[in-house]
């Protein structure tokens, strides 16, 4: 059988490369940056969002009354003595200025004190009509740190200015400047909410590059693996004892399982370090949402009614929307996908080493390998570059480069597992995508296995595609 | 147990490398394949191993095609070949369960043959970390450690000190005694006709020269004469119709026609009174064989 033995091939090539310390060193430095990673995403947003409501503020407030003096330059004739006043009121060290902008700005860039210069301006076309007010703040060398709260404040007070000067009742405006949120949805199409449509935006964007890394990362290991055992003539004393398939199954199954455990251990860890900072960040907070489905069916303004945060509410919608897609079928077509995907180029990287005699010569062979790669890699990253849109609405099934990509067996490794996840593809035109790589994927393995057994024992000038196949034919 | 090599002939396109080569090895004992640099020796061996097909002909085992990772067979490669970066143990242990030994087996086998081969203290070492000697040492274990019937050794004293040559030795006439068969590449011509019952020598492709040593050695008769003197003694082989074909400070060396020839030189010499320090008429050796056969091709 020409496959004996690859058994004892895969065990020694596992063993062997998880003991290098390159990939200990790797796996250790991935997993604590991932657990980092994990970590900040959970932690930070509520951290920022606590100062942002909390602390923010009161501090900014305090920044504000921290300004010794607040000149007002008007020269749009909005703002009131009176309005001053209410400043003053409130806490803020306002007068109005006497003199020119420029004069202003000079004097309190002279100070050594915590100064600032407010202009308000207004910006008019040809025909002298106001097209916009400009709010301009100047602050002194010592008074940087509250400039954009002082900015943020002033714009707001001129707003108010303006609204009172037009005789509106400040209640009814602050109710017609509540945010209207937009949507466009292809009837028949899923609504989702814009935390789901950025889930769908960035989720085929982390897949494909997350495939891309390990057909590259380990494309290259086995390339290189193959190489060594010919160029240092192994491959010899290898052949007394197993065929040439046998070799190059074992080793790339072998490294296929080294690159799964690595990236499943990677998962592992991240999830442990979501889990573990749960209590002090997001998924803490949306978690309990997550397992109330009758919740989450509910809707937002039921959850509204209920008092839930209506943020943490889209976030668990929408993550909820994507654990639905976990089905046991699709979770076998995207292990499937990642596993052939992985096979298929591995085959390739393989046969990329084992036609060349010389290790300087594996940089170069490897480029043709690389193009491959990106071609798929791009197919499947197309609609995130040129059609983000259709993505984050949900629409990206229609776009045709994208349903390419999810055909053409080159970019379906990178752009299937993400269509599935999302729903972009039914079950049995995912099981056909599937069904298209496996079937290339072997016919890939069927010329190789034969290219690969004229090739090995091959010495002298690294071999282009045609040298290969015509060493082939001529086995 | 026979190995049969019949009529292989193998091209890379217009280059043949090999042509219509055959031989036999029916019993224990070194079969030499000779040959110059790219005379086709190492392609032969790739086929006897089946690591290429031939273009035509066939290799059989008892008269029966074969593959050569289902058979006990040995081979320490021209080009030397160990994982750099592997310690040396684990690299054997994986060759030894290749070959289908048990791992208790195989830890058997390479301790025995790291003691008879001195290299004990480099067990855990890396490949890399090994002097060449060391390496080949190495390497010849991965060969003889799965105790095989056929053993193949494709140059196996080249750059070995001595010492090591002679250990090198020293194993090989042990594995005679084992009753192994094995064939045997070499440049060393001293060492072939040391252990060497049969030969073939091979030139582009060619056998130029095959069949038993010692036969054909036989066939050429006792023709070449060396004689050292302490005058000068050409004008004496010219008369005797013979030419100098080597001059050193051993003596003069002649191609002679007939034992006849060369005993007349040796009256003429003992007539004369010029002291004879040596005079030796023999069958030429191997290497003379080796030079004539393949050099004369070559000149062609």
């Amino acid at each position: 059988m020409r496959t004996k033995g690859w058994k004892k091939v895969f065990a020694f090539t596992f063993k062997q490369y998880v003991k290098t310390k390159s990939f200990i060193i790797s796996t250790i430095i991935m997993a604590i940056l991932v657990a980092a990673m994990f970590a900040l995403v959970n932690i930070l947003p509520v951290a920022l969002s606590s100062k942002d409501s909390g602390d923010g503020d009161s501090s900014s407030v305090r920044d504000i009354f921290d300004f010794e003096k607040v000149y007002i330059v008007d020269e749009t004739g909005i703002v009131t003595d009176e309005n001053i006043t209410e400043l003053v009121n409130n806490g803020i060290k306002a007068e109005r200025s006497d003199k020119s902008a420029d004069d202003t700005v000079a004097m309190v860039a002279k100070t050594e004190g915590v100064q600032a210069a407010v202009v308000f301006s207004a910006d008019k076309n040809a025909n002298g009509n106001i097209v916009s007010y400009t709010e301009r703040t100047f602050y002194s060398p010592n008074g940087n740190k509250m400039a954009s709260a002082l900015s943020a404040a002033m714009t707001e007070f001129f707003r108010t200015c303006n609204v009172k000067r037009l005789g509106i009742d400040l209640e009814a405006y602050a109710q017609s400047q509540i945010t209207i949120n937009t949507r466009t949805v292809e009837a028949g199409q899923e609504e989702l909410n814009v935390f789901a449509g950025m889930l769908h935006y960035i989720i085929p964007m982390v897949l494909s590059l997350m495939l891309f890394m390990l057909i590259f990362v380990y494309g290259n290991t086995i390339a290189q693996s193959i190489a060594i055992e010919k160029t240092s003539r192994v491959m010899e004393l290898l052949l007394t004892s197993v065929r040439p398939l046998a070799v190059v199954i074992g080793k790339v199954l072998a490294m296929g399982l080294v690159s799964l455990a690595q990236f499943v251990l990677i998962i592992v860890v991240g999830a442990g370090s979501m889990a573990i900072t749960a209590p002090f960040g997001i998924m803490g907070q949306i978690a309990p949402l997550l397992s109330n489905s009758e919740l989450l069916a509910g809707g937002m303004a039921n959850a509204a009614a209920a008092g839930v945060d209506i943020d943490q509410f889209s976030i668990a919608q929408a993550i909820g929307g994507i654990l639905e897609k976990f089905t046991p079928v699709n979770i076998i077509l995207i292990v499937l996908t990642f596993i052939i995907g992985f096979l298929f180029f591995a085959l390739l990287a393989a046969l990329v080493g084992a036609s060349v005699s010389r290790m300087e010569d594996l940089q170069a062979a490897m480029q043709p390998y690389s193009l491959v790669g990106v071609v798929g890699f791009f197919l499947a990253y197309y609609p995130i570059i040129f059609n983000a849109e259709s993505l984050a609405d949900g629409s990206a099934g229609t776009n045709s480069v994208q349903i390419f990509s999810y055909y053409f067996p080159i970019s379906s490794p990178f752009s299937l597992p993400s269509a599935v996840i999302l729903g972009q593809l039914d079950t049995m035109q995912s099981v056909i995508a599937v069904a298209i790589l496996a079937v290339f994927t072997v016919l890939v393995a069927m010329l190789v296995s034969k290219v690969y057994e004229a090739i090995i024992l091959h010495n002298g000038s690294r071999l282009k595609i045609g040298d290969m196949l015509k060493m082939a034919k001529n086995k | 147990m026979a190995i049969s090599v019949n009529n292989i002939v193998k091209k890379y396109g217009e280059y043949t490398a090999v042509n219509g080569l055959s031989f036999e090895l029916k019993e224990p004992g070194v079969f030499a394949l000779l040959g110059t640099n790219g005379a086709g020796k190492t392609t032969s061996i790739r086929i006897i191993l089946g690591m290429l097909a031939a273009d035509k002909g066939e290799v059989l085992w008892d008269g029966k095609p074969f593959l050569a990772c289902d058979k006990p067979i040995g081979y320490l490669a021209e080009e030397r070949g160990l994982y750099p970066k592997f310690k040396v143990m684990d690299q054997l242990m994986y060759f030894m369960t290749l070959k289908g030994m048990t791992p208790d087996a195989a830890k058997k086998a390479i301790d025995y043959w790291f003691d008879r081969l001195e290299v004990n203290e480099h067990r855990n070492k890396r490949a890399e970390q090994l002097s060449k000697g060391n390496q080949q040492k190495i390497q010849l274990i991965a060969a003889l450690a799965p105790n095989p019937e056929l053993i193949i050794l494709d140059e196996p004293l080249s750059g070995l000190d001595p010492v090591n040559a002679e250990l090198f030795k020293s194993v090989i006439r042990e594995e005679i005694k084992n009753n192994k068969y094995i064939i045997m590449s070499s440049h060393q011509m001293t060492t072939i006709e040391e252990f060497c019952r049969d030969i073939v020598i091979l030139n582009h492709g060619e056998a130029v020269l095959q069949g038993n040593l010692n036969a054909i050695k036989k066939s050429y008769g006792r023709v070449k004469l060396t004689v050292k003197a302490e005058g000068d003694i050409t004008g004496m082989a010219q008369q005797c119709g013979l030419t100098i074909t080597e001059e050193t400070p051993n003596g003069c060396s002649f191609n002679v026609q007939s034992e006849e020839q060369a005993h007349k030189l040796l009256n003429m010499i003992i007539t004369s009174d010029i002291p004879l320090i040596k005079y030796e008429l023999r069958e030429p050796n191997l290497n003379e064989l080796f030079i004539e056969k393949a050099g004369a091709k070559n000149e062609n």
